[in-house]
């Protein structure tokens, strides 16, 4: 028995101290000798635990229902009269009283793991490719809201200030209103020539003037 | 009463007429020097091209070079209510006015006078009091929000200057890199020139009065205030200019260019190069709705 069948008899073993096989290549592999170790030790831990993550009874029902629906469970191998799938007087789903029952589960587990990755991914790159194909460049089109940028949200600012004097926040709030009209007029003359550079450049000196603002109102230093 | 005793008290009356005349009289000499504000003195040995951070909420705060390795600090406290905490870590000293709970613009306000070494680097922040730095070739960078700011004979620098609306004065900064962002305060350059001016400002009028120096950019943006440029005929420039809803007039000859990137519009553009085409320097007057005009400055 080389390393490689020792892994695969590993899962369909109840008890690899009854394979002369298996102990015969666990005497003389090192490697193969620590990964049994670590199982054991899993394995022992795993059984301590079992009493209280035992699922209930739906839960395998459920299980069974989805992989027949996928055609993973075959008749045949359902004994009559009952819900649960069996194979050689067995339940066909690993029962985690077996020692090395845990390791079937390894098989389903990475293929649902590796189902779900690929679901994620492929929403997740529509989306990317959605937005790259729906949106145009935000400098171009200059909608973007200021909110989005840097968080320079125009009640924060008001709130910021609203303890020094009257006067003080109107002069926060004048320039509040100027600045925003800056940034809508480099908007619109960046819409109107998205190529014109030194308009590009206006628009982020005018944004540089509002996070000015919200910096001298933040500073620091006010009381 | 026999007349030892009567000459033991009217001994003991003087004494005590005497002791109770001098504690009024401390007491007068005490008084005014609180209402002047409490002096305090500070004094840090540094190396070259330290650093000097001083935070004011309010108050004034003027630097000048010092002799020597040494920076020190004259500070005028207004009352009790604010503390100076001080601080030398390497070579940068820190200086914080502190204010203390009940502080206010008046009890809280600290006027320092300051000497550096000529190369140290100073970052001033003052939200009231006015911010001035002279005569240095160290970086210089100013905030304030409604701090006015005069900076003056810097050589060699970076000058970085950020107010809400205080008055922003620089004179006569050579090969400098100046950069001026202030909301809605006049900015007034006069004899600024280096490798990057810069001035963006919001509401607030921008005015240069120089001749751009040699190969820098000079770069003066405004959203609605005016921007005016008067230059000497001697200036060598490329120059452009343009307003979205504004104006521009140029009463400076220039060469026009055959080639420009921007479609010129009249009365809204202009653009062209004056003097020397190899020693020239890029200038860029820019603004939305506000007047842009390059005047040629006359000879008085």
């Amino acid at each position: 028995m080389n390393c490689v069948e020792l892994q695969a008899s590993l899962a369909e073993t109840e008890d690899s101290s009854n394979s002369e096989q298996q102990q015969a290549h666990l005497k003389t592999c090192r490697e193969c000798s620590a990964l049994v170790a670590e199982l054991n030790l899993i394995a022992a831990t795993a059984i301590e635990l079992r009493a209280a993550d035992e699922p209930s009874p739906r839960v395998w029902n459920s299980i069974e229902i989805a992989l027949r629906q996928e055609g993973l469970i075959r008749e045949g191998l359902i004994r009559e009269g009952t819900t649960r799938p069996a194979r050689a007087g067995r339940s066909l789903l690993p029962s985690f009283s077996s020692r090395w029952a845990w390791a079937r589960w390894a098989l389903p587990v990475a293929a649902a793991l590796l189902i779900a990755v690929g679901v994620y991914v492929r929403q997740h790159s529509l989306v990317v490719q959605l937005t790259r194909d729906t949106a145009p460049p935000a400098t171009v089109s200059g909608d973007v809201s200021d909110a989005a940028v840097a968080g320079l949200n125009d009640d924060d600012l008001l709130q910021e200030v609203a303890q020094l004097s009257p006067a003080a926040q109107a002069q926060y709030a004048d320039n509040l209103r100027h600045v925003n009209a800056y940034i809508q007029d480099a908007k619109s003359v960046v819409a109107a020539d998205p190529n014109d550079e030194e308009a590009r450049r206006s628009l982020m000196e005018a944004y540089q003037e509002k996070a000015m603002l919200f910096e001298l109102a933040m500073d620091r230093s006010l009381p | 009463m026999s007349g030892r005793t009567i000459e033991l008290v009217v001994v003991g009356a003087m004494l005590a007429g005497t002791l109770i005349a001098q504690t009024q009289i401390a007491q007068t000499q005490i008084a005014p020097t609180q209402a002047a504000g409490t002096h305090k003195d500070y004094r840090f040995n540094v190396g070259p091209k330290a650093g000097v951070s001083v935070n004011n909420p309010y108050g004034s705060i003027s630097v000048k070079p010092s002799t020597g390795n040494v920076v020190v600090i004259n500070a005028v406290l207004a009352s009790d209510k604010v503390e100076v905490d001080n601080n030398l870590a390497g070579n940068r000293v820190d200086i914080q006015s502190h204010l203390l709970p009940g502080a206010d613009a008046q009890s809280g306000r600290v006027d320092y006078e300051i000497l550096v070494p000529a190369d140290a680097s100073i970052t001033l922040h003052s939200t009231t009091g006015s911010l001035r730095a002279e005569k240095l070739h160290g970086d210089v960078t100013l905030e304030g929000a409604a701090a006015s700011v005069d900076v003056r004979d810097i050589s060699r620098a970076h000058v970085h200057v950020k107010t809400l609306n205080g008055p922003v004065t620089i004179t006569n900064v050579q090969d400098g890199h100046v950069e001026v962002d202030s909301l809605s305060g006049e900015v007034t350059l006069n004899s600024v020139t280096g490798p990057l001016v810069q001035v963006i400002s919001t509401s607030g009028g921008i005015h240069y009065i120089g001749d751009f120096g040699d190969r820098g950019e000079y770069r003066l943006t405004s959203h609605s205030g005016d921007i005016e440029a008067t230059v000497p005929e001697t200036t060598s420039a490329d120059v452009s200019a343009r307003t979205v809803r504004g104006e521009v007039h140029d009463d400076v000859p220039l060469l026009p260019k055959t080639h420009t990137w921007f479609p010129i519009t009249q009365g809204r553009t202009f653009t062209g190069t004056m003097g020397q085409t190899t020693m020239s320097s890029t200038v860029v007057l820019r603004s939305f709705s506000g007047k842009i005009h390059l005047r040629k400055r006359t000879s008085k």
